[in-house]
């Protein structure tokens, strides 16, 4: 399997097409974004402690009870940072999300929680045990002059609240809650951050008059802040009114899965490439609560647009029998998953069940030239094969090839394939030849996925070669 | 690509942790001076000697201080500046001896600061009246308004001529 899979480093081959180059200058343009964006935030985190040595700090290490309170405080203070970095990652701002995408945004997001949580806990621990010696009294004692400063109730609280929000999206306890129910508790930490916000005045003095520290944290909190209304609020509720989007038609392609048509004005303007998602609303009395993440299944023209959806959970079950003329919120375009990624003139794309609804869009919109682009569509069964028709014909008309696996996946094995193509002996290899140099998309449920971009990788593929959307929830 | 992120983080992490240090180091030295010099170091009574930019305020309702021993009234010691905040205070001298200290103003650069200030003043007030100086020991807790208190102190003590 493994044969023809030595990865060819780009760079040797001796004709290099312009579009090749272009992909390629694109793409490091990309990569060089995204490691600033890595920079700014650990950059960051570090700023909050070298501002607080900068303004006095520094000398405040002489005694223990001196050493164990600066520290505390500048725990206090990458804690907050982290805070509010998580809150720029979470606000979708386009630049970011054209960087690295929503998945990942949102995955350093969730991986920064934790941290935050600790940070800032040790804040607190570590200032009780510091004021305490410094007073001569235990830390739990301390407790009672800590409260009675000034806005300290309030930041209690609000450590409180953080505590809930983060407990709630530990991934144990969050499949205990619906989506709308764990969002409802994320909301909390807006408040816990605004709870938090007068004793760093207060208390903590960071934006005393004239202070370096006092100029970098106006500056945070307005980006984070400003960039969670702007891009979370004003411009979807803006986007929203401009396009009036409707749904026009509702039609039932298999059992439990549909299309949604919708009619709307100026939807090229949305700059919506094929394979991106939207969050929509529909505005029912029974569906408005509940938005859902749902790609394109066809480019959008001017006038309309096109989503298939699969009844996966009690929200999307209702979308089948949406009312025609229904008025329609959204927020995007958001993803990576998109020719915007691309990193080469070729592509390879495996994609399975309801995953075929981006890579019906990504086919529709990508540029390639006839016999650089492989699909591959697999289903578990016949009746899975939703669009397949319609990506045949797309696949034929630009000179794509496209082959299909129906079937259950082999038991007892890790393959994602079919256990009919398994036996026959076909390999990752075998359907895409050129998959070196090619870009890889994979889209499909997570537990499938997982095994393919294991194969994948295993082929020599580099990661940014790699582009995958996954089916949670 | 993730080697130069990594790589770039740190430099740029360490190189701002190193500014910062840098830049807080040079500000607390020459704050350190302005609390370890005067105390006791200079007594021709004219004004306090402290380094402090703020032209300290010297004494408002002197008389020409008479060689011969602390004459009554009462004497505006120096303005004090620390991170935390200005300490200036007035000693009340009657019949030779300290009948009185009043904070003009204690360090109040935040709320913790004014907490801590608060509990260490009547401290340093009863402290002072019963040595009669400002030869008294450090409350824990509270180093810094402290030796700002007992400097402004000293200050106006040297305006008395004590």
């Amino acid at each position: 399997m493994t044969t023809h899979t030595t990865a060819r480093p780009v760079t040797a081959q001796p004709h290099v097409s312009a579009a090749a180059a272009d992909y390629r200058r694109e793409f490091s343009r990309r990569a060089r974004r995204s490691d600033l964006l890595v920079m700014a935030l650990w950059a960051s985190g570090a700023a909050a402690a070298a501002l607080f040595l900068a303004s006095g700090g520094a000398g405040q290490f002489t005694s223990l009870t001196e050493t164990i309170t600066s520290v505390g405080i500048i725990g206090g203070l990458i804690g907050t940072d982290f805070i509010l970095v998580m809150l720029v990652l979470a606000a979708r701002i386009p630049l970011i999300d054209k960087t690295i995408g929503h998945d990942r945004a949102i995955a350093v997001h969730r991986s920064l929680g934790k941290p935050a949580l600790y940070l800032l806990l040790g804040h607190g621990a570590l200032l009780l045990i510091g004021y305490g010696m410094a007073t001569g009294i235990n830390p739990i004692a301390e407790i009672g002059p800590m409260l009675a400063l000034p806005d300290m109730p309030l930041a209690f609280i609000g450590l409180g609240l953080l505590i809930a929000v983060v407990v709630s999206s530990v991934v144990a306890v969050r499949r205990r809650f619906s989506y709308e129910g764990w969002h409802l508790i994320h909301l909390l930490s807006y408040v816990a951050v605004a709870f938090a916000l007068p004793h760093q005045l207060s208390v903590g003095g960071v934006l005393s008059e004239g202070t370096a520290q006092r100029i970098y944290w106006i500056a945070l909190y307005v980006l984070a802040i400003g960039a969670i209304v702007t891009f979370r609020m004003v411009e979807p509720i803006v986007s929203s009114l401009r396009h009036g989007l409707r749904v026009s038609a509702v039609t039932a392609i298999a059992p439990g899965v549909t299309t949604i048509q919708f009619s709307g004005r100026a939807l090229r303007e949305l700059g919506a490439s094929g394979g991106q998602f939207f969050i929509w609303r529909f505005w029912t009395g029974r569906t408005w609560w509940h938005s859902h993440p749902l790609s394109l299944s066809a480019m959008p023209t001017n006038t309309s647009a096109r989503i298939t959806v699969r009844a996966l959970g009690e929200g999307s079950e209702q979308l089948g029998t949406l009312p025609v003329g229904t008025r329609v919120s959204i927020e995007g375009p958001y993803g990576l998953f998109s020719t915007a990624a691309r990193t080469s003139p070729k592509l390879a794309i495996i994609a399975a069940g309801i995953g075929v609804t981006p890579v019906r869009a990504l086919l529709e919109h990508a540029t390639f030239a006839p016999g650089d682009a492989t699909i591959l569509l697999r289903a578990s069964t016949p009746e899975e094969t939703y669009h397949w028709d319609e990506i045949r014909a797309i696949a034929a008309a630009k000179g794509a090839a496209c082959y299909v696996m129906v079937g259950h996946r082999p038991a007892h094995t890790s393959s994602w394939m079919s256990a009919t193509d398994v036996d026959r002996g076909v390999t990752l290899a075998a359907v895409f030849p050129d998959l070196a140099d090619s870009d890889v998309f994979l889209c499909g449920p997570t537990p499938w996925l997982d095994l393919v971009e294991a194969d994948v990788r295993h082929a020599g593929i580099r990661p940014h070669q790699i582009h995958a959307e996954r089916f949670d929830w | 690509m993730r080697t130069r992120a990594i790589l770039g983080s740190i430099l740029a992490s360490a190189s701002v942790l190193i500014v910062g240090y840098q830049a807080g180091v040079s500000v607390t030295t020459s704050d350190g001076k302005s609390l370890s010099l005067p105390v006791g170091s200079t007594t021709n009574g004219t004004t306090g000697t402290t380094t402090p930019s703020s032209a300290p305020s010297s004494g408002t309702t002197t008389e020409a201080p008479v060689v011969s021993g602390p004459s009554n009234g009462t004497y505006t010691g120096s303005s004090i500046r620390t991170r935390f905040g200005n300490v200036q205070v007035s000693v009340t001298i009657t019949s030779g001896s300290i009948t009185e200290v009043t904070a003009l103003q204690l360090t109040d650069a935040d709320g913790r600061s004014v907490q801590i200030s608060n509990r260490a003043a009547p401290i340093l007030r009863s402290e002072v009246l019963a040595s009669q100086s400002a030869q008294v020991s450090n409350v824990s807790g509270a180093t810094y308004t402290t030796q700002a208190y007992l400097t402004s102190v000293q200050s106006a003590l040297d305006l008395a001529g004590a």
